[in-house]
């Protein structure tokens, strides 16, 4: 399709620092995964450019033209990644970002070790093949935020406390402290130690899980990119029902035959309604009568100290731009106001600015931003409003016919309901 | 002289087809695909014809490439990967087959639990053998008609992985039998094989099979027709060796010299 190849691009390179040695390169293109790459002469340029500064003590960082943006960074002394992108609105925050999970996802399946101290090249690259999957699936269109927040992506369960309960309970009986359960690659619920893991792996993790094929049980090895780079930990994932499934995290014990079918109808047969109530709450995130404006046609709502994060655009409102459309919105949004409006999320709290307080900004949509010719632009109008409270921020797209003077006073309200919620 | 039986002897080999056996397929149906299960949930069948559920691990072994992934997910009625990624630590996929016995003329829902892992993470990881191997009702040992080295490990896999575990069941199977024109195992190859080791072997192409009218759908119905000569062949041997185990039918000590079958 004409509309889809006019779409931008987006390649990644992965090289060893030291040599130049391509380890592997991934591409999408209008959102999708792309087979195209970058030729080797590009590729070589790329790298010479970021080695040339490198060698008169310069770290060259990023490079724009009008259209697409180049983002480097070195891990490690060992491994460089590369990230050219020619996507609308591509951001060098969203890029940085996506080098830094990049790097995570590589930590996470291969270990830190392989990777800082590369004895042999050609078989690094055959286990690095293991990740393409999880890489591949931070390049494309998503219905996440978490790769861009690094808040873990959840859904919000009617019946928390039940599901919490018996989480709590299974863990302890499987010996772990870290359990969750998962829908589409968000979390519904966690233990406590499940929401003490670290960035990136916290993201990373539910992420991973939405991602692979349907399977009914795995014993999958990884490595904490924070907690734990260099010594495996076994994930075990269980399909409780089809697209839900409970993670847990954990050492050399229990094996993954100690989980037989009587122990998990055990704890999680009598909650089968409930399980179901997840399944049907994706991928809206919210309990269906929750009541929101009808204005709202999408939000991002991020707890910034608990690292949590809402992102929703099936709230109704049938007119209007496609959830994709919405979605994109929302992300270009969200690194407009977190680079120029907010500050970075680590320094929420510095002294000087109150929380508590909350501040707000908002932008309208131009006319005919990516609307395809002849056609009304369904973004044309719209608004984006984002407000920030004590921890939380919220991110609004709302319909065009909501009258801009009343969409501070719109989002401080949905703040205040969604509170309880985050 | 072990005994096995004869194919066709425990299960009714084609009542899938039947009016009888199409109707207790629909319980691992849906719209045409094939249903796939939680591990909370399992086929319902009408009151009516309710049958007992006979559950089974099964532990798919062979060289990486040989087409273990690809069979358990054709078996699954799931899409078989087109590309050969190396399966990272242990994956485990539940099937529900539906099948008639012989014997009593009953219907058992049989539950093939299959453990599957990656070559590599096996060699990698101490605990991923042990717990493959636990309590395991069979092992399938795979080869590839295209790669005459994986056939040729079979004796030393046999024996690496299944030596210690007496009173299996152990299946060989021959992966990518669509490509059988370029096969590396020569028919004589497998009948000495069979001599030497009195297993049952079955022939298996993990290709995609039909798809429902969108075109991207795989056909449900069309799917288990291609797999059912695989499952019914695994519950027929587990079905058997159960039998053996509860002394309701003579087993391998037993067996008298002139009646053991190949
Ligand atoms: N033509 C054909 N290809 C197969 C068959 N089984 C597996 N393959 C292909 O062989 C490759 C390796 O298969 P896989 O199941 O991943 O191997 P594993 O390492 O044993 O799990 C994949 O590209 C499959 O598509 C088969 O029966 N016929
Ligand atoms: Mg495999």
């Amino acid at each position: 399709m004409a509309e889809e190849s006019a779409a931008g691009a987006v390649h990644l390179l992965c090289l060893a620092a030291s040599s130049g040695v391509p380890l592997f390169s991934r591409s999408s293109r209008g959102g999708a995964p792309s087979r195209q790459q970058l030729p080797f002469s590009i590729i070589g340029s790329l790298n010479g450019v970021h080695m040339f500064g490198q060698n008169l003590d310069v770290t060259l960082r990023s490079a724009r033209t009008e259209d697409s943006a180049v983002v480097w960074k070195t891990f490690h002394d060992s491994i460089t990644l590369i990230v050219l992108s020619s996507e609308l609105g591509c951001a060098e925050l969203r890029l940085e970002r996506l080098l830094e999970l990049v790097f995570g996802a590589m930590v996470l399946l291969v270990g830190l070790e392989e990777l800082t101290k590369i004895r042999n090249v050609e078989r690094l690259k055959k286990d690095l093949r293991a990740t393409y999957g999880l890489i591949d699936s931070l390049l494309v269109d998503t219905e996440l935020a978490g790769d861009l927040t690094q808040c873990v992506d959840c859904i919000i369960p009617t019946h928390g406390p039940l599901l919490q309960e018996a989480l709590a309970g299974f863990a302890e009986e499987m010996g772990s402290v870290f359990a969750s359960l998962v829908a589409g690659g968000r979390v519904v619920v966690g233990t406590e130690g499940w929401w003490r893991l670290g960035a990136p792996e916290a993201v990373l993790l539910p992420w991973l899980v939405g991602t692979l094929p349907f399977q009914a049980a795995r014993d999958y090895p990884v490595y904490l990119p924070h907690g734990s780079p260099m010594v495996p930990h076994r994930l075990l994932t269980l399909t409780l029902l089809p697209g839900l499934e409970l993670c847990v995290l954990c050492g050399p014990q229990p094996p993954l035959s100690q989980v037989e079918p009587q122990v998990l109808e055990r704890w999680w047969q009598p909650l089968l309604e409930p399980l179901r109530a997840c399944l049907a709450l994706t991928p809206r995130g919210i309990p269906a009568g929750f009541p929101l404006h009808p204005d709202i046609l999408g939000l991002l709502l991020l707890h910034l100290e608990q690292r949590r994060g809402l992102f929703t655009v099936d709230l109704g409102g049938e007119e209007g731009p496609s959830p994709s459309a919405r979605r994109r919105l929302l992300r270009s949004f969200y690194v407009l106001v977190t680079a120029t409006h907010f500050p970075p999320e680590e320094k929420a709290e510095e002294p000087g600015c109150p929380t508590g307080v909350p501040r707000a900004c908002y932008v309208v949509c131009g006319a005919a931003a990516e609307g395809p010719q002849g056609r009304q632009d369904p973004g044309a109008g719209l608004r984006l409003v984002a407000v920030q409270a004590g921890p939380r921020r919220l991110l609004l797209l709302v319909s065009a016919r909501s009258p801009t003077y009343a969409l501070r006073g719109l989002a401080t309200r949905t703040l205040h309901a969604l509170t309880p919620l985050l | 002289m072990a005994r096995l039986p004869a194919p066709g002897s425990v299960i009714v080999p084609d009542w899938h087809e039947s009016t009888e056996g199409k109707e207790h397929l629909s319980s691992i149906l849906r719209k045409n695909r094939r249903r796939v299960f939680g591990l909370l949930e399992r086929p319902v069948l009408p009151p009516q014809v309710a049958a007992d559920t006979a559950s089974y691990k099964i532990f798919v072994s062979g060289k990486s490439g040989v087409g273990k992934t690809a069979l358990v997910a054709k078996l699954a009625g799931l899409e078989v990967p087109v590309i050969h990624h190396e399966t990272v630590g242990i994956q485990t996929t539940v099937v529900y087959w539906p099948a008639k016995l012989q014997a009593s003329d009953r219907v058992v829902i049989f539950r093939f639990e299959f453990w599957d892992c990656g070559e590599a993470a096996l060699k990698k990881f101490d605990h991923i053998l042990p717990a493959c191997k636990e309590k395991t009702d069979a092992f399938l040992f795979l080869f590839s008609f295209t790669d005459r080295s994986s056939f040729e490990d079979l004796p030393a896999q046999l024996s690496r992985v299944a030596g210690d575990v007496p009173n299996t069941v152990k299946m060989v199977i021959g992966s990518k039998f669509d490509q059988y024109m370029h096969t590396d195992v020569p028919e004589r190859d497998l009948m000495a094989f069979r001599q030497a080791w009195e297993l049952p072997l079955l022939r298996v192409k993990s290709v995609p099979g039909r798809r429902l009218a969108d075109g991207r759908t795989l056909d449900g119905r069309a799917g288990l027709a291609d797999v059912a000569h695989v499952l019914n062949g695994l519950g027929e041997h587990l079905w058997h060796q159960d039998q053996v185990a509860a002394g309701l039918v003579p087993g391998p000590q037993e067996s008298s010299p002139d009646g053991g079958q190949g």
